[in-house]
């Protein structure tokens, strides 16, 4: 019955389908919940996914991962221990001075037509050091790969010039020297805020009270290297990209791709299922497998970095005791969870890392839901079927995203049911996108928090580590629960710094042992990344951005 | 006539003064913090204080106000027509509220066209036997109508419309997302088509205009039923009617007469109405994935972006008081006793 | 419609002037009353007598519920106590929650907010209206331009403003609907206020040495506050839509509340599917509820003023 409606609703939709204008060559429909609202990636769209699809499309960067085969589903997967050159050809290390030579492929031409060279490199690294910008990330990922002086010195009074750290040897070879030696450099490098901007371009927007083109590049055009250029922008609307023509590595397939704003997941799917769109992402778990079984149409996913997590704070009592977190890490009901939130496609999450990063081992430390063993764990953390806890009722509230309340919502209310099993009630609060994030990264005070966005863009165990678990002390960044082990700490600064990878393995497995057994979070499930796709598409592949790459994309006729 | 206009127009700016004054200060007593959201990834003490010097917040709270009102020198404000720019855009607020202000006007002023020239006739019917079955069936049909969850009922004309039958288009905005907008001119997508001689376009609008404005007529429809028949009703007893019925008038004629007098005080709160309507317009363009002015009032709220939640109430404020002002001035053309 | 209140409000000031009030049937004024009667039974008890626990997700997710011909059957095997499979008499939503439930414990959120928000809206309001109809010139004018300022402001807008940046709980909830409600009844007992003053037994309590303010609040105000309560119940059911309302647009109260808003907003997705129960229910309970108060309301109108 209800499909028979669907299907008429299909029927009635066709004749409105926009008759391809001749001569356009291959054009993409993509449905976005939103279309980018800033394209500059040390700005304040950078950590909106919808918005890194903008400027990660029209960017490159110098170094990225080889393509390593696909999964059972058609999703194309990299290889994260290798890497493979862009818009640098070749590089080396010299160990004993710390510096990487970086030799830059030859005749590469930006959208604007300016070809690449060792200036652009410099520009780009100048800019991210002047942290200018109002989310300095480029900086920061500086700062994780070493480079040298970027450290937070730059905000103490410390030099906001580049100096010596970069060096050009001459129009197309660059040198980097570290400050310490560190093995996520090149991991670093395939981040999406360390891609080249064009630097003439870039410069004949600057202003005197805006030297590095934020403004230019936030509203107007992320000028860079990349296998698409800007055609069109209305923001909360549409975005509309066209093929680079000279871009290095050949003209993209799909000519032109329109990047349309339909915020209701119901929205995108109907649309996608009428054919009048061919791409899609972030639906609800039931609407991508009804859209599975629509014809011309097809659903494919990988698991990927997406994961469901709730932070208990370390600071905030009574989470600060080890056995009641435990009680409420074997209280889940993981698989109510996936069948709620996800049609029953996520699996239980194992660890605190997803399995693609490289250097993960499942660790033995395990929770599987088991209720007598958390009533008697939170006995013995001092609170008998729940009796004391009613003196932290400020603490016992989970948070959680309001803008995503319609899918975070119910999780959040099977998390609140099993937990009222075990005698710990709890309330739910959902927040408003802008307090969530202040109070749980900057203000770092949330008690407990329900959210799917730790996706660590460096696919790396390491990496993920000290962005999540390292304390700030220790130059952890993201530490989004307070949690603190000075045992961690050391361990990840060896494994760091351990060029040998005989000797990191070890050190890696211990990292991952130590923060499951100390629950830095209470991981939850391992959720599926999915597109919903014309079966004309193909060439989907899976990056840590999660953002796809359009000039993988191959349409069909 | 120009006193009575001047000092209408007087108190509508004082009004918009005391709400400027009103919100500006309301959103900074809230427990919200702004600056947050800028700050993102890595939110060091240092960096949210650049982000609270970019956003002119670490200045006195007299000093910001002053700067938004545009009284401060050098400064550029309301007063020179300037709401500032967008947090989260980067962009004027001014123009993003051009590009979404038509799209509700369009939706309500359609809808308030026709529901009223539904709504006329129904409580003309009402008027004629008061109290009689005519008039108690029309009376339950406005006082339901106008009691009813409109987001409802626009779900469900959805249902109906579209899951099942198949006759709208899916609720997906203003045009088919493949089909290419005319230029914009006023901003009314079936306007700016006609102007633009775009046919396509204008059906595809109109198809699309359908079932909210069904909605938006159904809901509209109760009150202004209930107005025209207390009004007529008022009129139908009054003593020229009964002067009118006495000298043998036909009932046409009387029904006529009648008619002007009952809709001229019916303007005054037609006024009134629509207010209301435009900033309760959200919920229809939520249920519609419309990108009106509503919508632009939730993602500027949900972002703690102050310049345009402070636009986006002000310009409704504003829209509101002159379109009542028109109505009140069409009225007192109608009925010169109340300029005086 | 959240958008009516102003406009119901100055026709009911009107009416009761000129006697043009509502024909509201018999028969439908009693439905309304019970409809009333009804939901302030539920905003008491409803949660106490739901089938299912109204915050726990059963293990069946988005359950249609039975079709017509299968309720007489279920009804039988539920009420003899025969073993029986589950019923879910609404269905069960998109997390596998009983609609059922929840449509019947959603009044202590809906009800019981829109009566205290008119309760708190009601005393300040004819306090200030009895004020601004008694009181010096200047106060009252300030009183009188404060009010015009309030309801100047959009009414849903500034409702999510409000709510989204104060916190969403209740109490907000509350206070943002009595705030904007406020001046309808300032201007109402103001008017009522003005009327009675010209009566008799006013003059003649000031004949008798009585004191001004005495005289207000002893004679004047209760026969200001019959108008103001029959305003109270046709404002009530605005103030259910309006809440309904805030929570649709994810500006009520929290989830996993059982509330109409927030049960149709969960089922909105699902609707463009084919999905129509989850939103479907609720949805019909505020339909009738509001139609329910508006019909009560209008009644009482019409009785007042005969």
């Amino acid at each position: 019955m209800r499909f028979k409606g669907l299907a008429a609703a299909a029927l009635a939709a066709l004749p409105l389908l926009a008759p391809p204008a001749a001569g356009q060559g291959t054009q993409l429909l993509y449905l976005a919940e939103d279309v980018p609202a800033g394209l500059d990636y040390d700005g304040p769209a950078v950590t909106v996914n919808t918005s890194q699809v903008g400027f990660i499309n029209m960017m490159d960067t110098l170094v990225d991962y080889p393509i390593a085969g696909e999964n059972d589903e058609g999703i194309r997967r990299l290889d994260f221990s290798r890497f493979e050159g862009r818009l640098a050809e070749s590089w080396d290390y010299d160990a004993a001075t710390l510096t990487w030579t970086f030799r830059l492929r030859q005749g590469v031409k930006s959208c604007a037509g300016n070809t690449f060279t060792a200036d652009d490199v410099i520009y780009t690294l100048a800019r991210g050091k002047s942290v200018s910008g109002t989310a300095p990330i480029n900086w920061f990922l500086g700062s994780l790969a070493s480079i040298a002086g970027f450290d937070r010195g730059v905000f103490t009074g410390g030099s906001r010039e580049l100096g010596d750290a970069v060096e050009k040897v001459d129009d197309h070879t660059i040198r980097i020297r570290q400050s310490a030696s560190n093995n996520l450099f090149l991991t670093v490098l395939t981040v999406y805020s360390m891609a080249p901007f064009d630097s003439v371009e870039m410069r004949k927007n600057a202003t005197p009270e805006d030297p590095w083109s934020h403004t230019y590049a936030n509203t107007v055009n992320a000028a860079g290297f990349g296998p698409y250029c800007l055609e069109r922008w209305v923001k909360g609307d549409e975005f509309v990209l066209r093929a680079n023509p000279d871009y290095y590595r050949g003209r993209p397939q799909i000519d032109r791709v329109v990047i349309k704003r339909v915020p209701q997941s119901a929205n995108r799917a109907l649309t996608l299922r009428s054919g009048q769109a061919q791409l899609t992402q972030r639906l609800t778990a039931r609407e991508f497998e009804q859209l599975s079984r629509a014809r011309g149409v097809r659903v494919a996913g990988i698991f990927g970095n997406e994961t469901l997590l709730m932070g208990l704070n370390w600071r905030t009592p009574p989470f600060d005791n080890p056995k009641l977190r435990q009680a409420i890490a074997l209280a889940m009901p993981l698989q109510q969870l996936s069948r709620i939130g996800y049609a029953g496609q996520a699996r239980p999450w194992e660890a605190h890392f997803t399995e693609v990063l490289n250097g993960y081992v499942r660790p033995e430390a395990q929770y599987p839901q088991n209720l007598d063993r958390a009533r008697q764990l939170l006995a013995e953390a001092g609170y008998p079927g729940g009796r004391g806890l009613e003196a932290f009722p400020d603490a016992l509230r989970l948070s959680f995203t309001a803008e995503r309340e319609s899918y975070l919502g119910p999780l959040a209310t099977a998390i609140q049911s099993a937990l009222r099993d075990i005698g710990v009630p709890i309330q739910l609060d959902p927040l408003p996108q802008t307090q969530f994030a202040d109070r749980r990264m900057v203000k770092k005070d949330l008690p407990m928090s329900l959210s799917d966005t730790e996706k660590p863009v460096g696919p790396d165990v390491v990496y993920a580590t000290r962005l999540f678990f390292v304390s700030p002390q220790a130059g952890g960044v993201n530490n989004i629960t307070n949690y603190s082990n000075p045992e961690l700490d050391r361990l990840f600064g060896e494994a760091q710094t351990e060029p040998d990878p005989a000797r990191r393995a070890p050190l890696v497995n211990q990292i991952q042992q130590i923060v499951q057994r100390d629950l830095a979070w209470i991981p939850l499930l391992e959720t599926r990344t999915q597109w919903a796709f014309s079966d004309r598409l193909s060439g989907l592949t899976w990056h840590p951005d999660n953002s796809l790459r359009l000039f993988e994309l191959r349409l069909a006729p | 006539m120009i006193g009575f206009v001047s000092r209408r127009l007087a108190t509508a700016l004082v009004q918009l003064v005391g709400l400027a004054l009103v919100v500006f200060f309301a959103i900074r007593l809230l427990p919200a913090d702004p600056v947050a959201r800028l700050v993102g990834l890595n939110a060091s003490r240092d960096a949210y204080l650049t982000a609270q010097r970019s956003l002119g917040l670490d200045r006195p709270v007299a000093e910001q106000f002053g700067s938004y009102l545009g009284v401060l020198p050098g400064s550029s404000g309301l007063l020179q027509g300037d709401f500032g720019r967008s947090w989260v855009t980067g962009d004027p607020v001014a123009q993003e509220i051009g590009r979404v202000l038509p799209i509700t006007l369009e939706l309500i002023t359609v809808s308030f066209v026709l529901a009223f020239l539904v709504s006329v006739p129904l409580g003309m019917i009402c008027a004629i036997r008061p109290g009689g079955a005519a008039d108690r069936a029309t009376f339950a049909y406005s006082l339901f109508a106008g009691s009813q969850p409109e987001f409802w009922w626009g779900l469900l004309f959805i249902f109906v419309f579209f899951a099942e039958l198949g006759w709208a288009p899916a609720p997906l905005g203003r045009l088919d997302p493949m089909s290419t907008p005319p230029a914009v001119v006023t901003g009314f997508i079936t306007v700016d088509s006609l102007l633009a001689g775009n046919m396509a376009a204008f059906r595809d609008g109109v198809h699309h205009l359908m079932l909210p404005v069904l909605t938006k007529v159904f809901v509209l429809s109760g009150p202004i039923v209930k107005m025209v028949r207390q009004n007529m009703v008022r009129v139908m007893a009054s003593d020229y009617v009964l002067f009118a019925q006495a000298s043998g008038l036909t009932p046409g004629r009387i029904a006529r007469i009648a008619l002007k007098n009952a809709l001229a005080p019916a303007l005054t709160l037609l006024g009134v109405l629509y207010g209301y309507i435009l900033g309760g317009a959200v919920l229809i363009e939520t249920v519609f994935s419309l990108g009106g002015i509503g919508s632009y009032a939730v993602r500027s709220v949900l972002a703690f972006d102050y310049p345009a939640i402070q636009a986006v109430v002000l310009v409704i404020a504003a829209v509101s008081l002159l379109v009542y002002l028109v109505l009140d001035l069409l009225h007192a053309a109608l009925d010169p006793r109340l300029v005086g | 419609m959240s958008d009516a209140p102003a406009v119901e409000a100055a026709l009911t000031a009107r009416d009761l002037r000129d006697g043009a009030a509502a024909p509201v049937p018999d028969r439908l004024f009693r439905l309304g009353a019970a409809t009333v009667a009804l939901s302030l039974v539920l905003m008491v008890v409803g949660p106490w007598i739901t089938p299912y626990d109204v915050g726990r997700p059963t293990d069946d997710i988005a359950v249609p519920p039975p079709s017509l011909a299968e309720v007489p059957g279920l009804l039988w095997a539920v009420l003899t106590g025969r073993p029986h499979e589950p019923v879910y008499w609404f269905g069960t939503d998109a997390s596998g929650l009983d609609i059922f439930s929840r449509v019947l414990a959603a009044p202590r959120a809906d009800v019981a907010i829109a009566v205290g928000a008119n309760l708190v809206s009601l005393a300040l309001g004819s306090l200030l209206g009895l004020l601004a109809g008694t009181a010096r010139p200047w106060l009252a004018g300030l009183v009188m331009r404060l009010s015009d300022l309030v309801q100047a402001f959009p009414v849903f807008i500034t409702g999510m403003i409000l709510v989204t940046l104060a916190g969403r709980s209740p109490t907000t909830i509350v206070l943002t609907l009595a705030l904007l409600y406020t001046p309808i009844y300032i201007r109402l007992t103001r008017a009522e206020v003005l009327t009675q003053r010209g009566r008799g037994f006013v003059d003649a309590s000031r004949a008798l040495g009585k004191r001004e303010a005495w005289i207000a609040l002893r004679h004047v105000l209760p026969n200001a506050l019959v108008p103001a309560m029959i305003q109270a119940s046709v404002t009530v059911g605005f103030a259910i839509l309006m809440t309904a309302g805030l929570s649709f647009v994810g500006a009520g109260v929290r989830p996993p509340t059982p509330e109409w808003g927030l049960m149709i907003a969960a089922g909105a997705d699902g609707i463009v599917q084919g999905e129509w129960w989850p939103s479907l229910f609720p949805g019909l309970a505020i339909s009738i509820t509001v139609f329910g108060y508006a019909a009560f309301g209008n009644g009482l109108e019409r009785r007042h003023a005969r």
